[in-house]
Order: structure tokens, then sequence, then C-alpha cells
């Protein structure tokens, strides 16, 4: 094709090639604009100080000095092991609820439309409206969740939630869980109406149970569809923000802190846009590999199929 | 009109300065860019909310009377601390001769003052008149005033006159009555404050340090933080945790969870500012009106009784274009009328010692005067520095640590001033005060 093509002659060839990058050009300007600009000025920003609360200190360049104070900073360690476990847990638990939620899904037959829509709600719903819901019910005293437990006997002094610096997650990642699984679910449910019926009935004409069917022809089918849902939700809940804004703030102490509340005080808080610059860049790095790992996984992926 | 006015308002600055600054600009043009009309104009930003907006436009109304054709225009600005904070950062830092007239939170004024983004007063001949001496320390910078105080805010104790004789004048006596107050089925919590991590349990903390003879920087401005006297008041707090005196939940209240718990009978004890003995007051809504005392905060061993010092002051933007005009209004706003007259309309408490002999103002208080005034006086200020906003929010992390069990009391106040020092060295301010 390619050898067809450079024997055409050769003015036609370069002219379609430059009009390809004129058309090209508006775009690229504005990918340009709103990603490659952005992103090289915080990295610019990251390598000066600049400390708005300290204006008598101008902005000075100190190369990696700000990278240094984060990697030094024991809170920037502990914001990313929790931005870590946020992420592994919640996306694990999404996609367990997820699957049996499209499971289910697929498998009702009348009023469908209506079902899949009233399970997609919850995303539907601003994180920070749902994210003060929950704190209302977690909330002590007076929260429902506690009223539940004493009520029901489970517990005689209810649990204080935001004051124990594990206990705090648990609303967290419910509410984050309540709210994105219908997301993953609804990325599953394609994928699962994306396999054969044929399939089903051979195996079943073969006496494969209901559990064979699931591991050998549901599972390996699906997993072009798992995989993009967890790429999409693992990179979104690897920058959680409003959740935790919202709920602890990041509290007890630093307990519940991910790396972008961390980044948002050092910004916003503290107005050191210089140190903050350094800290999103990481930021930015780590998701990167994160992305890259992804796309390694799929392409592996595509290769076994 | 929008650019062209951007640009008029910002003759001197730089392109890239302008562009950092149209969201600000944006709020400042709002109300039309007429800026200097045929009507000379000053302008002051504040709270503008409720009662407190209604008296101020009064009081501006009669400044005007008195200062005519001279026009007073109020810019808005959000309630919320933060916010308020964050808003003035941007106008001051992109040097928006507007406001005039700024109404700082008394934390706040070192930080303007060292940034060069609000006047020295003292160039104006004024003089510290009768303004309690921590009022004007709070309000000054190396030596030179740069605020005037308007109103303060003191934490202090309120207590039910139903549950005990006489208010406790230490922490070890107020942990026995609140203890037993509980244990006899009187209430459920003994003692509430607010101790979210937020800038109030930085309050509380420096109560207890200094009832515990400690502080947050020493008279060199060296971080003290970590001094036995801080472990013991901050081992204090905990201990009222732990045993039950003070209510685990209080870990994420602010001010009003505290005052509803109280107002609803369920605490023997709060500590909170002087609003809300007004509120509690109220028979309508507060279930133990009639049954309030307000008392000083306790003393601890090694200390003495300290309320934390809160509370407004009027500063001049450096950038005005009418300096004279601007602090004619800060002055006559915080004459000892209008400061008599917003204890009377709104109960906050004046700055001005001597008001507290005048009889209207006595009355007005609420509470003892002579109570009032030793609370006043008798206030700690938070550490007088550019970096304080930063310095509070490290103590915040520890402290908060501490209180929820992370962190044992030493070495949370060891991190914390080791952070403070790391700040300090970085701020180049180490050693001043």
């Amino acid at each position: 094709m390619m050898r067809h093509r450079s024997g055409s002659p050769s003015t036609g060839s370069s002219d379609e090639a430059r009009q390809a990058a004129l058309f090209a050009a508006p775009a690229l300007v504005a990918i340009a604009a709103v990603v490659a600009f952005p992103l090289v000025w915080a990295v610019w920003e990251s390598l000066h100080r600049h400390d708005l609360r300290m204006p008598w200190l101008g902005r000075s360049f100190v190369g990696a000095a700000n990278y240094r104070e984060a990697f030094a900073d024991p809170r920037f360690w502990s914001a990313l092991g929790h931005t870590f476990g946020f992420t592994v847990g919640t996306v694990v638990l999404e996609l367990l609820i997820g699957l049996a939620l499209a499971l289910a899904l697929n498998s009702v037959r009348r009023g469908a439309g209506a079902l899949r829509t009233a399970a997609l709600l919850p995303w539907a719903v601003p994180t920070v409206v749902a994210a003060l819901v929950w704190r209302f019910m977690f909330e002590s005293p007076g929260g429902v969740v506690n009223h539940l437990l004493v009520s029901s006997g489970l517990v005689t002094s209810p649990p204080i939630w935001f004051a124990s610096p594990w206990l705090a997650w648990v609303p967290i990642v419910l509410a984050d869980v309540w709210k994105t699984t219908p997301f993953m679910a609804l990325l599953l449910l394609a994928g699962l109406q994306g396999i054969d019926p044929a399939l089903y009935q051979a195996a079943a004409l073969d006496g494969a149970g209901p559990v064979r069917q699931m591991m050998h022809i549901t599972l390996p089918l699906l997993r072009p569809a798992i995989l993009a849902a967890v790429i999409f939700r693992s990179l979104d809940a690897f920058r959680v923000f409003d959740v935790v804004y919202v709920m602890t703030r990041g509290g007890p102490g630093a307990a519940t802190e991910p790396l972008s509340l961390y980044a948002f005080s050092a910004l916003f808080r503290d107005l050191r846009f210089g140190y903050g610059s350094a800290v999103s860049v990481i930021m930015f790095l780590v998701s990167f590999v994160l992305a890259l790992f992804w796309l390694r996984a799929a392409r592996y992926q595509v290769e076994l199929s | 009109m929008p650019l062209a006015c951007v640009t008029a308002l910002f003759p001197g600055a730089s392109l890239s300065r302008r562009l950092a600054t149209l969201a600000a600009a944006a709020a400042i043009t709002a109300g039309g860019c007429g800026g200097e009309s045929s009507v000379p104009m000053v302008t002051i930003s504040g709270s503008s909310v409720g009662r407190e907006a209604e008296l101020l436009r009064r009081q501006i109304a009669r400044f005007e009377v008195d200062h005519a054709p001279l026009r007073v225009e109020i810019r808005p600005t959000p309630d919320a601390a933060d916010d308020r904070h964050q808003l003035y950062v941007q106008w001051l830092n992109a040097r928006a001769p507007i406001p005039d007239v700024l109404q700082l939170d008394i934390v706040w004024t070192a930080e303007f003052a060292a940034a060069g983004w609000i006047l020295d007063l003292d160039r104006f001949g004024g003089s510290r008149e009768d303004f309690f001496p921590s009022a004007i320390a709070a309000a000054s910078w190396n030596g030179r005033t740069y605020a005037r105080p308007w109103f303060v805010d003191v934490g202090m104790l309120y207590w039910r006159t139903d549950l005990m004789a006489a208010a406790p004048g230490t922490f070890a006596d107020l942990d026995r009555i609140a203890a037993r107050a509980v244990q006899d089925g009187a209430v459920p919590y003994g003692l509430v404050w607010q101790g979210a991590r937020y800038e109030g349990l930085v309050t509380v903390f420096l109560e207890y340090l200094s009832a515990f003879g400690g502080a947050i920087l020493d008279a060199h401005g060296r971080v003290a933080v970590d001094s036995d006297a801080a472990v013991r008041a901050l081992t204090e707090m905990r201990t009222e945790i732990a045993s039950k005196v003070v209510p685990a939940d209080v870990l994420s209240w602010q001010e009003e969870q505290t005052r509803f718990a109280f107002q609803n009978g369920q605490a023997a004890f709060m500590r909170n500012w002087p609003y809300a003995r007004t509120l509690l007051g109220d028979a309508h809504d507060s279930a133990v009106a009639g049954r309030v005392g307000v008392a000083p905060m306790p003393a601890g061993a090694g200390g003495a009784a300290s309320g934390t010092l809160g509370g407004s002051t009027l500063a001049i933007n450096a950038h005005s274009a009418h300096p004279d005009r601007a602090y004619a209004l800060a002055q006559y706003l915080t004459d000892p009328r209008q400061m008599a007259e917003r204890a009377r309309v709104v109960g906050q408490f004046p700055p001005r010692a001597r008001l507290y002999d005048d009889p209207a103002v006595e009355a007005s208080l609420g509470i003892d005067p002579a109570v009032a005034r030793r609370i006043v006086s008798g206030a700690v200020p938070r550490p007088v520095t550019p970096v304080y906003a930063e310095l509070s929010g490290i103590l915040q992390v520890h402290l908060h640590a501490v209180l929820s069990g992370q962190e044992e009391p030493a070495a949370g106040l060891r991190a914390a001033a080791s952070g403070i020092r790391a700040l300090l060295e970085r701020s180049g301010l180490a050693g001043t005060t």
C-alpha cells in the first residue's frame, strides 16, 4: 500500500500530506493550548519557589528543591499510599458489584430499559451532593447509620466514624462505590451483550452448568470490557478529590488525605504555587505510568485473543 | 467595556499580571467601573450579612452625612474567613486600588503588612488610644500599627448554673464537675469544644496551652510548641476525650455544633466565642435559657486562665488612590460611639478598655462587665507572624492526629514544631516577631 502510494506522482502525495497537516492543525493547536501548555507551565512553575503568602521572597528558580521537599515529607508519602489504597479498594469493590449488577441486568427481559436507567441514577447525582448525603448519614451524633446500628442491637455505643483514622474510610469508600458502580455495570453490560448467545446454547448442550459457563465463556469473553472499565475507573479513582474534601477534608489528622487534596491545600490554602505544581506534576507522572501499565496490559490482552 | 476597565484599573501592571487577575477584576468591575466619576468615593469590603450589614450601612450613612459629598460603597465579600482571605489575596497581589478599606481577621494583619499590601497607619499620627494592648499587638507588625481594632472575640467558658454553684477555676475542677454531671445522668456530655481540623481547634488548643504556661512561639519568636507545658496541655485535652468528659464527636465539630449541643441541654460546659450568649439566652430556641453563666476559661497547672483573642480590624489598601479618605472611614467606624452601638446591636465586644465602664455598653454585654473586661484583657493573641495561616495548618493536622489517637502528644507536637521551624526557615523570618 505504502509502496503503491510512493509510486504515484510525488507532487500529488506531498499536496495531500500538506492538506492533511492543514486540516489537523486546528486540532493540534487546540490540544497544545489545553494540554501541552498547562503541563509545560506546571513543570516550569514547579522548578520555582513561588509562595503567594511570602511575596517578599519573590519568584526564584530553585531547580528540584520542591520535589526534594515533597519526597522528604511523610505526609506526601502517606497521601500517596492513601491514593493507591483508595484506588485498589474502590475499583475491586466496584468491579465485583458492577459485574453482579451487569449480569442481573442482562438476564432481565421485561422493563430492561427502565431498570437500566434506574441503576444509573447514582452516577447522575453530583458527587458533592452524594458525598454530603453520605456524610450526614454517618455523622455523630444523629446520623441514621448509627441510629440503625443501635436500634437493631448490633452495637451498644455507636462508633464515631470521622474521629477514627480507619473507620473514616468506610463512608468515603461506600459513597464512591455507590456512586460509580453503575458506570462500571453499564460498561460490563455492553460487553455482556456482545457475547453470542449461541455459545451458551452450545455449552448447555455439552452439559456445562452455569458456573462452568461463567468461568469458560462469560469471563474470558468479557475480559476486554472488564479491562476497559478498570482502566477508566482506576485512573478516575486515582485523582479522587471531591468525596474526601466534602466528607473529611482529609482528616482525622491527615489519615484520609489523598494526593489531590494534598496538592490542593499546598496550592489554594497555602498558596504555594511552586510546591503545589511539583506535587501536581508528580501526580501526573504517576497516573501517566499507571495509564502506560494499563495500555500494556490491554495490548497483552489483544495478543491473547 | 470590561477589558478597558481592567486596563484602567491596573495602569502599571504587566500583561501577565492583568491576565492573572481578570477574575478578581471581574468581581471588582461587576458594579460598573465608574471608578473616579464626579462623586468622590471610598470603598470598603467586609462582612455583609444579617444584622451586622444593616448596622454597617447605618453607620456609613451617618459618615456620609458628616463627610458630604463623599460616598461610600460596600463591596460584599464571602463571609467564610478562608474564602474572603483568598479573594483579598487575589485583589491585593494584583495591586487593585479598591477596596480602599478592608475588614481583616486579626490573624491576617501581619501577613498583609509583611507583603506590603496594607498601609502603615502610624503615618496618620493615630495614637494607640485606649485599645487593649493585646488588640494593638495583633494589629501590629515590626513595631508599626497596620490596622485599627474593630471588635474582639474571645474564647470563654459557658457553664450551666443549674448544675453547679460556681464556674470552676481550674481544669481539674472542671473535669471533676463535668464527670459527675455525666455520671448523674444530668447531661450526656461534660464539656464541648471545637475539635474539627480547622482554625477553631488551634484557638482551643492555645487556651489550654496558656492555661498550662506554654506558648506556640516564645517571646523571641522561637518555636516552643513542643515544650513540656505544651505536652501537658495537649495531654489534658486528650485525657478529657479518653475519659469521656469531652465526647469524641467534637473531632468533627465547629462552633455551631457545640452551640447546638449546649443549647439543647446536652453539655455541662461549652467553650465558645461571645456570639453564643445572646442565642443561648433566647428562650424560644434555647432549652437552657436563663441557666447559662459565662466565665473565663479555667487555668491549668503552671499557667493562667486565658481565652484566645479573635476579632476583626480595619486596614487600608496600600494601593488605595485615596488613603486619607479611607483612613477617615476606618477611624469613624472604630470610634467609641460606633463601637458602643456595635456592642449594643450585634453584641460584639469593643476593643477599647474604657467602653467597659460605659453603662450602655455594660447593659449590652449580657454578662458582668468586670468578667467581660477580665476575659478580654487577659486574652492571648495567636502568633503574630506573616506565615500564621500555614503555621496553623501544620498545627491543625498534628493536634487532630493526637486527639484522634494516631500520634502521642509529645511526638505529635515534636512533628508540628519541626514543621513550623522549617516553615519559618523557608520564609526567612525565623527568630523575628
